[in-house]
């Protein structure tokens, strides 16, 4: 009986997590913490990672990785501006910025796709290699100069105003979040990827094209990237050569508390939104607490490992290997090696 | 004698892997040990060289009683194993290698010139084709066999165990192993050689020790080696009928596989069979001789070179997806990284060959899916009969069961399939041959790869033998025993019968 309302919870520990981590700031910060004003803060200050998290869990999924979700924001953004200053702010030239940006986020994540798909290089050195060659373009196209849009009225509506009283960039990112949502759990092709990022192998001799899977998440990605460099250009009402600078770290951080493997196969998109909305509401009650920002960092840092752990415990109890002493368990792998290798 | 291991004993918690076995190895000999999978080569072997501590009996190293307690005490012996897979470092020298943790030094500081100096004296001596500053991956792996061989001598290593040395050498390389086997045996090493390779062991020992069953069944002396006698000795007389031999047959069904001419380069060559209706074609050979690689090419898994492959007589197209669209089904070889993904649910796995019934616009029909894990659970009658269960939980012959389902819940027409059976128990691969047998009777055609002989005469209609990539022998009609199976897979009796 009481096990099962303990399992109960287990399973919606992400859940129970975010439930305890608000009463504690709910106490510590009584009138401050809990209102409807700040609610809408947390979320405004996450949807643009959130927008970028709903992307970049497609490529995790397959043990890969995108860091230019972030590279992919500033060009989107840059271009997005320069080609509205440079049609004098009308309503075709914001709409030819607009898909130019989002032009720029596909281009980059056909660009992934096709390479890793074909070449066996790891994702993680061709992001990091492109992240750079992307704000490289940043910076050729802004002249390194900030790109003032303010005159843009209807782009800046994005950013600035608010339906229902929640901010227009919130709905951005919920719509993103269920656009992700159904393409994971509800299509062939995110059965598809999981098979792939579980075992690509096997995923190859079930006669799923591998190829595909991967160029269609890298697209995903670097779409979704871009999409969010044009709602912060819309919130700042401009665009700036280090636009999003760093952003991927975080949203990297969020996909791995929430749970999703960088061995990929596992994790679902809710989870990452939980990691997103724990780290958003973590920052959020540090700063109404006055907590200087450099601490701010240390306790995500020390979150992640946390998360790290868990991930490390749940995968070998995945592996059916019995709970103990991680150093027994290490033993035990070193010992079955060094049988395995005295002879077959 | 070097080596004299008396009446050893090894009980595993179910098995008794060794029942008082004697083993002896003179000094400067080359010793044979035959036997079947699971006759307990490995754990006499593992036995000698300390990763299995011994349940009974004793062993006497040159003349002295020893005990063998880890990898080390058999080290400081002399006693080396050449593993198949190599435990040499890629990115360093051959020098660095093979002076690994014997390094010289003065002051903390090493000597490279005397190191280098050392290990080029030791590649004179024997006249190997080595030069100690290459590097580990650059070399052949013949080549990185010779350093592994210099390893274990230069720590004077006078007793060495080599299992399956030639699994992955060229014919020409493997010439050159012999030569330098004869030559560690003039110079007084003594070898203990496993090999599945029949002719090769017969060229080479000056003595085969032969087990079966944990059995010592007998040593035979240089002189009284005939092949006939060695696989009888192997196999055994007492089996039963069932596997011992069986009765063969052509199908006079239409022919639904053809094989034509299928060549890859460095794989397997000018390789042609038929599959008909209903049959059970199996082909066998020992591992390495191409029948996977093209079971894989026929699945465009690879690609081949030249020749045709024909489907109902049409061309079979060259995309997994379209072949898997005609009615093909493959089991893998390696289950576990080939056959399923290991986090998904037994659902999702069977689900994953099936989509083009189970989705409608892209979406998919999850009732139906849930139906079908629910069907398939039946169909193969999975333990635990949960269709949530992560196929990466279950047991060797419950997953090769949800591999199999991921096929059987789809409109087969032929279905290939490659060792189903290994590290599977004696219950779960009855299970999986009455599936085999069964896909046959409901007109299937099986293509099976197999190196298990008893599972090749428990199941086959007709057997086509590999060896270096080519079919050297087909048994279409009349008896098959054991003996004639293993003979002519190790190339002793390469006649190939026309049809």
């Amino acid at each position: 009986m009481q096990k099962k309302w303990l399992a109960r919870l287990y399973k919606n520990r992400q859940l129970v997590i975010l439930v305890l981590l608000c009463l504690v700031f709910a106490v510590l910060l009584p009138r401050k913490f809990l209102t409807i004003g700040n609610f809408r803060n947390i979320l405004y200050a996450i949807s643009l990672q959130g927008i970028m998290i709903c992307g970049a869990t497609f490529p995790v999924l397959l043990a890969g990785i995108d860091r230019t979700v972030s590279g992919s924001a500033a060009l989107a953004g840059a271009v997005c501006c320069t080609t509205i200053v440079s049609h004098g702010f009308s309503t075709g030239g914001t709409l030819l910025g607009v898909l130019l940006g989002i032009g720029v986020g596909l281009l980059s994540g056909v660009f992934h796709g096709l390479v890793l798909s074909r070449f066996n290089i790891p994702a993680f050195l061709l992001t990091l290699a492109t992240s750079e060659i992307l704000y490289g373009l940043v910076q050729t196209v802004t002249g390194n100069q900030l790109i003032n849009v303010m005159n843009a009225k209807l782009f800046n509506l994005v950013g600035s105003s608010r339906i229902l009283g929640v901010p227009v960039p919130v709905y951005i990112l919920l719509a993103c979040f269920l656009f992700t949502y159904v393409m994971l759990n509800h299509t062939v092709y995110g059965r598809h990827l999981y098979c792939v990022g579980g075992n690509r192998e096997a995923a190859k001799l079930s006669g799923i094209n591998v190829r595909k899977i991967i160029i269609v998440a890298y697209i995903v990605s670097g779409v979704m990237g871009a999409l969010s460099g044009l709602v912060l250009s819309s919130m700042n009402q401009q665009a700036s050569a280090s636009q999003a600078k760093g952003y991927e770290n975080d949203v990297l951080a969020a996909i791995v508390v929430g749970g999703v493997s960088l061995r990929g196969g596992a994790g679902t998109i809710q989870g990452a939104m939980f990691g997103a909305l724990l780290i958003g509401i973590l920052t959020n009650g540090l700063q109404l607490l006055g907590v200087a920002s450099v601490y701010h960092d240390l306790i995500k840092g020390l979150i992640i490992i946390a998360a790290v752990a868990v991930d490390m415990y749940s995968s070998h109890k995945m592996s059916g290997l019995k709970r103990g002493s991680a150093l027994r368990r290490m033993f035990r792998r070193h010992r079955h090696e060094s049988q395995l290798k005295a002879g077959a | 004698m070097i080596v004299e291991m008396k009446g050893i004993e090894k009980v595993f918690s179910h098995v008794h892997a060794l029942k008082g076995v004697d083993f002896s190895v003179r000094r400067g000999e080359v010793h044979a040990l035959l036997g079947e999978n699971g006759a307990g080569k490995s754990t006499l072997i593992k036995v000698l060289t300390g990763v299995y501590p011994k349940d009974g009996g004793e062993i006497v190293f040159d003349g002295k009683p020893v005990e063998i307690e880890s990898r080390d005490d058999a080290f400081k012996l002399g006693i080396a194993v050449i593993f198949q897979e190599f435990s040499l470092i890629p990115t360093l020298s051959v020098t660095q290698n093979i002076l690994l943790g014997k390094e010289k030094q003065k002051f903390g500081v090493l000597r490279k010139k005397a190191m280098r100096k050392e290990v080029a004296e030791l590649i004179e001596r024997f006249d190997f084709p080595l030069n100690p500053d290459d590097i580990i991956e650059t070399l052949s792996v013949a080549q990185k066999q010779m350093v592994e061989i210099l390893k274990a001598l230069s720590t004077n290593a006078r007793l060495i165990v080599m299992d399956e040395p030639t699994a992955s050498l060229s014919a020409k390389e493997s010439e050159m192993l012999y030569r330098i086997i004869a030559q560690l045996r003039d110079r007084g090493v003594s070898i203990i050689y496993i090999s599945h390779r029949l002719e090769e062991v017969f060229a080479l020992s000056d003595r085969i020790t032969v087990l079966r069953d944990g059995h010592l069944v007998g040593v035979i002396e240089h002189d009284d080696i005939v092949p006939d006698k060695v696989v009888n000795m192997m196999i055994g007389k007492e089996l039963s009928d069932a596997t011992a031999s069986r009765n063969l047959s052509v199908s006079s069904a239409r022919t639904v596989l053809e094989v034509k001419n299928l060549s890859s380069l460095g794989k397997y060559e000018n390789v042609s069979f038929e599959v008909k209706a209903g049959e059970v074609v199996v082909l066998t050979g020992l591992v390495g001789s191409g029948r996977t690689e093209v079971l894989r090419s026929i699945f465009s898994a690879d690609r081949y070179d030249s020749g045709e492959i024909l489907f109902e007589g049409k061309k079979l197209p060259k995309s997994t997806a379209k072949v898997i669209d005609r009615g093909f089904g493959l089991i893998p070889e390696d289950r576990r990284t080939q056959g399923f993904v290991p986090l998904l649910s037994v659902e999702k796995n069977v689900a994953s060959t099936n989509y083009d019934t189970l989705s409608k616009h892209g979406f998919v029909l999850r009732r139906r899916e849930r139906e079908l894990g629910q069907r398939a659970v039946k169909i193969v009658d999975l333990r635990p009969a949960n269709p949530a269960v992560p196929v990466g939980n279950l047991s060797g012959g419950n997953q090769q069961k949800a591999v199999l389902a991921k096929w059987l819940t789809r409109d087969l027409k032929v279905i290939l399939v490659d060792e189903p059976t290994v590290g599977i128990d004696i219950g779960a691969k009855d299970e999986i041959y009455n599936f085999i047998e069964g896909l046959a009777k409901e007109g299937v055609a099986v293509l099976l790869v197999s190196s298990d002989i008893a599972e090749v005469l428990r199941v086959a209609h007709r057997i086509i033998v590999m060896k270096e990539g080519r079919i050297i022998h087909e048994f279409h009609e009349g008896v098959a025993t054991q003996a004639d199976i293993l003979l002519a897979a190790s190339g002793i009796r390469a006649e190939r019968k026309e049809a």
